[in-house]
């Protein structure tokens, strides 16, 4: 009989890096759980879910273009404050917002950064001394207002995905008279690209609950490969066949869509608000430049 | 109304005609040689219940879809409520809008018809294509709602919903259109039992109020709950049998040679279910 000693080195020996395959597998597994997650907390009853979603795109929009006109730090600290106090009375829990505007877009823009913090690049007064890559004022004041714009940009639009459902952000658009087709494909493009990847991720458990070995890097290339000619494939073939739904429900090539309500005037009050908030940040953040 | 081919047609007085498609001599084939249907004849009255049966691949969702002007014969014609349905036909606005107010088409994969990004839109979206006015389409979308029992559902993304939800939506979708004939492709695939009878007492309601359906399966229970008349394709794409489901599914030794059913399945005398008992060989 194989005692459990016979079998734990052959276990271990095959023990190694998830394959590229696996990563991606796991990768689409997760972006689809995103999805459906977003969803559910686009559906809270927060206080921007709660304003109408043309209202909610242009606020955060004129949020976003104030937060890249800004230069003081501090002006862009204001407003990437906002961006958390907005989360949070959302219901989206502040700190996993800020671990994922920095965790993406922070670390991503301190990296392009930073080489402007050094003499090497922006001359100025010494702030820390480390030889040719010293840390001059101008250089770090010019970084952390760099990171600070795209940071506090970047929460601004993340606030957009996770409190604005699809179907009502396609709301939006077509009610800013974007053309009806357009909103149609995105609508379309958006499920189909669920639907892949959900497909894609079946494709790999049903080849992992037969495999026993993780194969050769050849092996697991040809069978990737392999794989995306039949997603590409079977893309096609569902566009040909949603087509075909469309023309069998009346599609002329015109599409029509319902007419949307208007925002209420609560909604308009918002948008007001947020016009009077960004121009008192623009006037600030002049006056403390000067 | 006037045809491209110069024939005057008025579909709006399609109840008129004893049947709403006559097909003579239909062949079609998507590629050169690849024939998915051959010589069919059939005449599909109105307010007929017809099932299409027969194995995967031969034919059934093809012949669907000729009923449903998304294909066109090869050879052999087609009318539908008295008028031919052809390509130039459907060119035809006024054409295209009455045969598409009449006929309506529920997929065989939810999933390729809801397109939409909320359940409301998918309900929406058929009658707005045929141009009703947009309190009309709230009204219906909300009968049909309540009808189905899929009001919670509204506001959902199709992909955030299960497979029975999609089917309920997907049949609201037709269904808001008010179509005369239902085509419904292997309407059954995917549907949990308590779905199943859900959708048995949906098309029992249609039976009702003197419409037509027209299905594809190779469930033969669905024929013989609800048909009034089934056909048989064979896996050469030819129609093998035609008549009642108990005159059809009493033929067993047919049946058994298109592959609707295993050799070790059986009807029982009274009930006249046919279904298949598992055993092993010793």
């Amino acid at each position: 009989m194989t005692g459990e000693h016979d079998i734990a080195p052959a276990r271990q020996a095959r023990i190694r890096r998830p394959s590229l395959a696996h990563r991606t597998a796991w990768g689409i597994g997760r972006n689809i759980a995103e999805v459906l997650a977003n969803e559910e907390l686009a559906a809270r009853q927060g206080f921007l879910q709660r304003i109408e979603p043309r209202v909610r795109l242009l606020a955060v929009l004129l949020f976003a273009v104030t937060a890249s006109l800004l230069h003081s730090p501090w002006s862009l600290a204001a407003m990437l404050a906002l961006a958390a106090t907005l989360a949070a009375a959302s219901q989206v829990r502040v700190r996993s917002f800020m671990r994922k505007v920095w965790g993406s877009a922070g670390i991503f823009v301190i990296l392009l950064a930073a080489p402007a913090a050094t003499r090497l690049v922006t001359p100025g007064r010494v702030l820390v001394s480390l030889g040719a890559l010293s840390l001059t004022v101008p250089g770090v004041l010019g970084a952390v207002t760099l990171v600070l714009r795209v940071v506090a940009a970047a929460g601004i639009a993340l606030l957009i995905v996770w409190t604005m459902r699809w179907n009502d952000l396609l709301s939006a658009l077509s009610q800013l008279r974007l053309p009806d087709v357009i909103v149609a494909t995105l609508a379309m493009a958006q499920k189909q690209i669920v639907s892949l990847m959900r497909t894609v991720e079946q494709i790999h458990l049903a080849r992992e609950s037969r495999t026993l070995s993780a194969g050769t890097t050849a092996e697991n290339r040809d069978w990737v490969i392999g794989r995306m000619a039949f997603v590409v494939h079977k893309s096609v073939r569902t566009a040909d066949e949603v087509y075909d739904a469309m023309l069998a429900r009346g599609f002329d090539g015109t599409m029509r869509l319902l007419p949307r309500d208007r925002g209420r005037a609560r909604d308009w009050f918002y948008l007001l608000a947020a016009l009077t908030f960004c121009a008192a940040m623009m006037a600030l953040d002049r006056g403390a430049l000067r | 109304m006037t045809q491209p081919n110069g024939g005057s047609v008025d579909l709006s007085r399609a109840h008129a005609h004893a049947a709403d498609f006559v097909l003579s001599g239909v062949c079609q084939q998507y590629r050169p040689g690849v024939p998915s249907l051959v010589d069919i004849d059939l005449t599909i009255g109105c307010g007929e219940h017809l099932v299409i049966a027969g194995a995967n691949g031969s034919g059934k969702s093809t012949l669907l879809k000729l009923l449903d002007g998304l294909v066109f014969p090869s050879a052999g014609t087609l009318t539908a409520f008295g008028a031919p349905l052809t390509e130039a036909a459907l060119e035809d606005p006024v054409f295209r809008r009455e045969f598409r107010s009449r006929v309506g088409f529920v997929f065989q994969e939810a999933d390729v018809q809801l397109f939409c990004s909320n359940a409301f839109d998918e309900l929406a979206f058929g009658p707005l294509q045929l141009g009703l006015p947009p309190d009309e389409v709230r009204e219906r979308v909300a009968e049909v709602a309540h009808s189905l029992r899929i009001e919670k559902l509204l506001d959902r993304a199709p992909y955030t919903l299960s497979g029975g939800e999609k089917k309920r939506v997907a049949i609201g979708s037709v269904l808001t259109m008010r179509p005369h004939v239902l085509l419904m492709d292997e309407p059954t695939n995917a549907l949990d039992p308590r779905s199943q009878v859900w959708f048995l007492e949906v098309l029992d309601e249609w039976k009702r109020n003197g419409d037509s359906v027209i299905i594809s399966t190779h469930d033969l229970t669905v024929a013989e709950e609800i048909a009034d008349r089934m056909i048989v394709l064979d896996e050469g794409h030819r129609v093998v049998a035609e008549g009642t489901p108990d005159e059809v599914l009493s033929q067993r030794e047919l049946l058994l040679k298109v592959n609707l059913i295993h050799e070790h399945a059986h009807r029982h005398a009274g009930s006249g279910r046919t279904h298949t008992h598992p055993h092993a060989h010793m």
